[in-house]
């Protein structure tokens, strides 16, 4: 095989369900405990490498702990054993226009945004013109973006993560955003990233757009993986499990 | 040290953070930067009516500044205590107020609290540039000892930045915290000789002596208090114009670092918790 971009070892993440919960500190001074919980594990033991340059899905259905996989590949989680490596900048895309302060200005925000994204002011100059190009709101990049349409709001957002320039990019759902010119768009960057030898992790319900584009994927069911690989066998799988549209 | 580069590569990201709270504090306001200001002389105003018309209190004069106006000698304490309550009130707050930015996206989260102090600092330069302009024409001699004034801000900051890493966390497992400090501030400026001078609480103390038959004094739990010595610093340097009292001075810096260190090893411990606990 290939060289790996992220490796995912072991990993397990477990949660505490609370039966209840009191967060004050009578509760904690009265009783000696702020809860009562016990371990949810979202993450069992799943391992799997993401090859250099592939595009690889995440699917499975909801709750699987998709979602919890993917914060712990952005670091917002951190996993309770086992590691993920990866190999190069890694960024993740799991809400777009995080951190926008709606009194600023479209541009103000793309600096703030940038910087929260980690690049740095160099890179956000150097890159601003084909951010506000990516994003078509050229005409109201100096106004405040609480005057933003909805759309407008999210392409910005999409248009500076994308641009952050990563090796590995993880994705969430956000696909789901703006109009149909601009999703083409959008998935006409991610094949250039692919194009380039970049990675993409994908995390998304459509399986037309997994099987559309990716080349590897991995399906977890209730925290556990089922099988990762190939992407067309691994889908199969998955399609089957649910037994229509096979 | 590997925590510490971390920081530091984040450090665009905090003047970012800052300029987000300063430039979005006063947007859409006529008066705009001149808002900051509205408070702490609002406080002057009714502080002075009350505490040096009505109630006759009367603080020496600067020596050797030779200067007498309470209101000038209560802003000289006040500003710097409006600064570390607003740190605390706010710091307080910032992780619990971006909770929707820490469960998105990774950063270093530290640039949160620590983005609020440099928010209330901006403010506190310019009202503090003002108290200067007002103290030079009322015919002090203030401006030589402006840099040691900087440092003494700065090692306030880095006190209030230690005690807002802390309660932020607090915050998040606790939201009483917020409430509860906002209660302690409004206690404690009684606490420290801002608007009384402090030989008031040094004679009350010889009045009574040691407390239950015991050696500590009145003045000596008082003395506990670290905003007593900062505020004492501040007024010698401000308002007197002369060197501040040596231990009063490392006494500030001391606090500053245990502050800042504790608060850095809470914040810490507790940091990649953080997603998982908002």
């Amino acid at each position: 095989m290939s060289e790996v971009a992220v490796a995912v070892e072991d990993v397990s993440k477990s949660f505490r369900m609370y039966k209840e919960r009191n967060q004050t500190i009578k509760s904690a001074i009265m009783r000696g405990r702020t809860s009562v919980h016990e371990d949810f594990w979202a993450l069992k033991d799943v391992s799997f490498t993401v090859p250099v340059g592939s595009t690889f899905g995440l699917i499975g259905s909801n709750g699987s702990g998709k979602s919890t996989l993917l914060k712990c590949l952005a670091n917002i989680y951190y996993p309770t054993r086992g590691t993920i490596t990866h190999y190069g900048r890694l960024a993740a895309m799991l809400e777009v226009g995080s951190g926008f302060h709606s009194e600023l200005s479209g541009r103000e925000n793309i600096f703030l945004n940038g910087s929260i994204l980690g690049m740095s002011k160099k890179e956000v100059t150097r890159k601003l013109d084909e951010i506000v190009d990516f994003s078509g709101v050229e005409q109201f990049i100096d106004q405040p973006v609480k005057n933003y349409s909805s759309g407008m709001y999210v392409r910005l957002g999409f248009a500076i993560a994308i641009n952050v320039d990563p090796d590995i990019l993880v994705v969430d759902e956000v696909l789901a955003v703006g109009d149909a010119e601009f999703q083409e768009k959008c998935f006409q960057k991610f094949r250039d990233f692919k194009a380039a030898g970049k990675t993409v992790i994908l995390v998304s319900h459509a399986m037309e757009t997994v099987e559309a584009m990716c080349d590897h994927a991995a399906w977890i069911n209730k925290g556990t993986l089922m099988t990762s690989g190939e992407a067309a066998p691994t889908i199969a799988a998955y399609k089957q499990s649910y037994g229509h549209e096979a | 040290m590997h925590y510490l580069k971390e920081v530091l590569a984040a450090r665009e990201l905090l003047v970012n953070l800052t300029l987000r709270e300063v430039r979005g504090k006063y947007k859409r306001t006529v008066f705009g930067q001149l808002w900051s200001l509205a408070n702490p002389l609002a406080l002057m105003v009714i502080y002075t009516l009350v505490f040096s018309l009505i109630f006759r209190i009367k603080p020496d004069p600067g020596s050797p500044s030779g200067l007498n106006v309470f209101a000038l000698w209560l802003l000289c304490g006040l500003l710097p205590w409006t600064f570390f309550a607003t740190v605390l009130t706010n710091g307080a707050n910032a992780l619990v107020a971006n909770a929707g930015l820490i469960q998105k996206v990774a950063f270093s989260r530290i640039v949160l609290p620590l983005s609020l102090v440099g928010a209330a600092a901006y403010n506190w330069l310019f009202e503090m540039a003002v108290l200067v302009i007002a103290l030079s024409i009322a015919g002090a001699f203030v401006l030589p000892w402006v840099p040691l004034v900087v440092l003494t801000m700065v090692v306030l900051a880095v006190f209030a930045a230690g005690f807002s890493l802390m309660l932020a966390v607090a915050n998040v497992y606790f939201r009483d915290t917020q409430y509860f400090i906002a209660l302690i501030l409004q206690m404690a400026i009684y606490l420290a000789p801002i608007i009384y001078p402090v030989t008031l609480v040094s004679n009350a103390s010889k009045d009574v002596g040691g407390l239950l038959g015991t050696p500590f004094t009145i003045e000596g739990i008082y003395q506990i208090n670290p905003m007593v010595h900062f505020v004492g610093v501040f007024r010698a340097l401000l308002y007197d114009n002369r060197f501040p009292n040596p231990i009063e001075w490392v006494i500030c810096v001391g606090w500053a670092l245990a502050a800042f260190v504790f608060g850095l090893l809470i914040f810490r411990a507790n940091e990649k918790r953080l997603a998982e606990a908002l």
